[in-house]
């Protein structure tokens, strides 16, 4: 081992910080050059906003009693043709009538308001769901194809050679538009089905070298002690092999689960609105192109450095039982 | 006696190299044997054949009278009832060393399942340990470990390929012995596969010397030693030389150190070049015997000098002498031939001009 010295590494950190400090200010030199006007503000609003449920007189009458409770009102409109009063509870602050107005059917009384989930973290929570469950689908095409991949049966083993060298040789993009507007269309299946099956056979594939890869890194001598025990070669390989592959390779699994993460974001080329898909639509109305896109890159960055310091977790965890 | 192994003239290949050729070799039921040879020599290559790992291509493989290998065919390991510890152990690193030992009793109910792996483990003296991963114990507890899983399903026979290779020399023959006994005890036989006579002879019964993938012998350990079948297997066990000589009338051996009596190799005529193996053992020394050796190199072994001698000739004997007969390097002592079991075989023309 080479002698450690002490050094000095304070002028490192404050060259990485200079760095970065010039790279933002390359950004902002940059924005000012086309002359875009930062709009940060516009942004919170596609995560949750404030919806109004306008209130409406049911029937035309007059308003007979309001009575203020706090930031809530209620509103007691006799109705004109005789008959029970109604009444409407509204935010005060949101009130249009006095007391004795007259209100016809239909005329706005006040509004009340809800918080509703806006389209950014829709969108984020449809690229969660779709990348897990096509990495569930996936997962099991993989863990199937890798088993069929090491089969002393030719035929297994060939279509599963084949299978793996078709993904892994055409664009995921190619794959989507194909499982949408051919098997999709012939099958007549539904555009988030279409979306979920290209991404499982995307990332079943890949899955399946992973897992050939792991069941061949576990010694030979296993097996043959499991079966010099009694062990069929298939209860061998659910009992000795799998326990000991899949642990071994949880690490890259989860490395594939984060790439398909972002992967998925490929999937709003059909029309599904994932995170990428509900960014692109917020610009057309927005205007804060580059806001959103810098705000969905990081919304991307957030999930995936969440995941990955899950799996370094994990890892140290299972680090410790070997 | 009714041989419970059976193992006819098989050969064994890893095409296109043939690895074992023509081994045959009897086993009595709870008999204990090794195969012993060279590294390389495909001992564990024919262990595996047995177990089933490997086919034949040629030859047959019985036990208690049943097939389990012919060409083209082989019986799957998990229905031979065979058990194999192996030269990397293989111990299940996912389990613990209860559940190693109860691996192949999964057929078994829990409570006799149970009382089998504690029953092994006092055996072999880890029972404190069940609750541990293969991990957290020596290299000697594993090796114990792996013998008590092998043994666990009630095996017809234990295969052993160099267990104890991964041992210190002075650990390798206790253990050899232990396992020994338990098999005796349990009464089921071995088949030990080692490169190292000491072990084989402190673990076997009957021992087959291979070289080159031929069985060159199987017998006993005194019977490999005084009664080799050829040069190979003399120079392998023990220690020894050949010394040079010719046939001469009847069965006499005329070699430098005088006339000696034994029985010539067959087709040996008078005047044919022959050699003979003369142990350490088999050399005394004498200070009144007129034959003389210089001491060419000696070592000290405690009781005894194992003097290395040149003859006149040049030709080199070994000789082992108590050890108050203590000798310099490049003095002449007188030494006297005390052969019990004589060895000859017919010289090579190659060995002849060496010679
Ligand atoms: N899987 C294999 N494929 C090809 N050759 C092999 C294989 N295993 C062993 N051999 C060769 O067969 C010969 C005998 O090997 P082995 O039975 O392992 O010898 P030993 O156990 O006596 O050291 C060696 O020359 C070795 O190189
Ligand atoms: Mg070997």
């Amino acid at each position: 081992m080479p002698l450690k010295r002490p050094s000095v590494q304070w002028p490192w950190h404050g060259l990485l910080a200079l760095i970065l400090l010039g790279l933002a200010i390359g950004l902002w030199v940059a924005t000012k050059r086309v002359n875009y006007e930062w709009r940060w503000a516009r942004v919170p609003q596609y995560f949750f906003y404030q919806a109004e449920d306008t209130q409406a007189a049911p029937v035309a009458g007059t308003i007979n009693k309001i009575n203020p409770n706090g930031a809530y009102s209620q509103v007691d409109i006799t109705p004109a043709n005789g008959g029970q009063a109604v009444s409407l509870t509204v935010e005060t602050d949101t009130l249009k009538v006095k007391i004795g107005d007259p209100v016809a059917e239909g005329d706005g009384i006040g509004a009340q308001r809800h918080w509703k989930i806006g389209p950014l973290s829709w969108g984020l929570w449809v690229t969660i769901w779709i990348s897990f469950v096509s990495g569930l689908i996936g997962l099991f095409i993989g863990l199937i194809t890798g088993l069929c991949r090491l089969s002393p049966n030719p035929a297994l083993r060939g279509l599963a050679v084949f299978y793996i060298e078709l993904i892994r040789g055409t664009p995921l993009l190619v794959q989507i538009f194909i499982f949408y507007f051919f098997i999709g269309t012939v099958l007549n299946l539904d555009r988030i089905v279409a979306g979920i099956g290209a991404l499982a056979l995307f990332v079943g594939a890949y899955t399946a070298e992973i897992i050939r890869a792991g069941i061949q890194s576990i010694a030979k001598g296993q097996t043959e002690a499991a079966r010099s025990l009694g062990m069929t070669a298939a209860q061998t390989m659910t009992h000795i092999v799998l326990p000991q592959a899949l642990k071994r390779v949880l690490p890259p699994l989860a490395g594939q689960f984060i790439s398909l993460i972002k992967d998925s974001s490929l999937v709003s080329v059909i029309a599904i609105t994932d995170l990428t898909k509900s960014g692109r639509e917020i610009i057309t109305s927005s205007f804060a192109t580059f806001e959103i896109w810098f705000t969905v890159a990081l919304l991307y960055l957030v999930v995936t450095s969440l995941l990955s310091q899950l799996l370094f977790w994990l890892e140290r965890r299972f680090a410790r039982s070997d | 006696m009714t041989p419970f192994l059976e193992v006819t003239d098989i050969d064994i290949a890893y095409p296109p190299k043939r690895v074992v050729e023509g081994v045959s070799f009897k086993m009595a039921e709870a008999a204990i044997g090794c195969l012993l040879g060279p590294s390389g020599c495909g001992k564990t290559t024919l262990l595996r054949a047995i177990a089933g790992f490997e086919p034949v291509q040629r030859g047959l493989i019985w036990l208690e009278g049943v097939e389990l290998s012919r060409p083209h065919w082989t019986l799957p390991p998990e229905q031979r009832r065979i058990g194999m510890m192996f030269q990397d152990l293989a111990l299940f690193p996912h389990l613990t060393v209860a559940d190693n030992v109860a691996f192949g009793l999964r057929s078994w109910k829990a409570a006799e399942r149970w009382a089998r792996v504690h029953e092994l483990l006092n055996v072999v003296g880890l029972d404190e340990y069940a609750q541990r991963y293969p991990h957290q114990i020596s290299g000697g507890q594993q090796q114990r470990v792996a013998l008590a899983r092998a043994l666990a399903p009630r095996p017809r026979l234990l295969l052993l390929d160099e267990p104890f290779s991964s041992l210190d020399v002075a650990l390798r023959e206790d253990l050899a012995h232990e396992i020994r006994a338990i098999l005796l005890r349990e009464g089921i036989g071995g088949l030990l596969v080692s490169h190292d006579q000491f072990e084989a002879f402190a673990f076997a019964d009957q021992i087959g010397v291979l070289n080159q993938g031929r069985l060159l012998q199987w017998d006993s350990a005194y019977n490999l030693y005084h009664r080799p079948a050829d040069h190979f297997v003399a120079d392998f066990i023990g220690q020894g030389v050949f010394l040079p000589g010719r046939m001469g009338e009847g069965s006499r051996v005329c070699t430098e150190l005088g006339d000696i009596d034994g029985i010539p190799p067959a087709g040996c005529a008078p005047g044919d070049p022959v050699e003979v193996l003369v142990r350490p053992d088999d050399v005394t020394h004498d200070d009144s015997s007129p034959l003389m050796a210089e001491v060419v190199e000696r070592a000290f072994r405690g009781a005894e000098f194992l003097y290395t001698l040149k003859l006149d000739s040049g030709a080199r004997l070994l000789c082992l002498a108590a050890s108050h007969h203590n000798h310099q390097a490049g003095q002449r002592i007188g030494i006297r031939l005390e052969i019990d079991h004589l060895v000859v075989f017919q010289r090579a023309l190659g060995a002849m001009n060496e010679a």
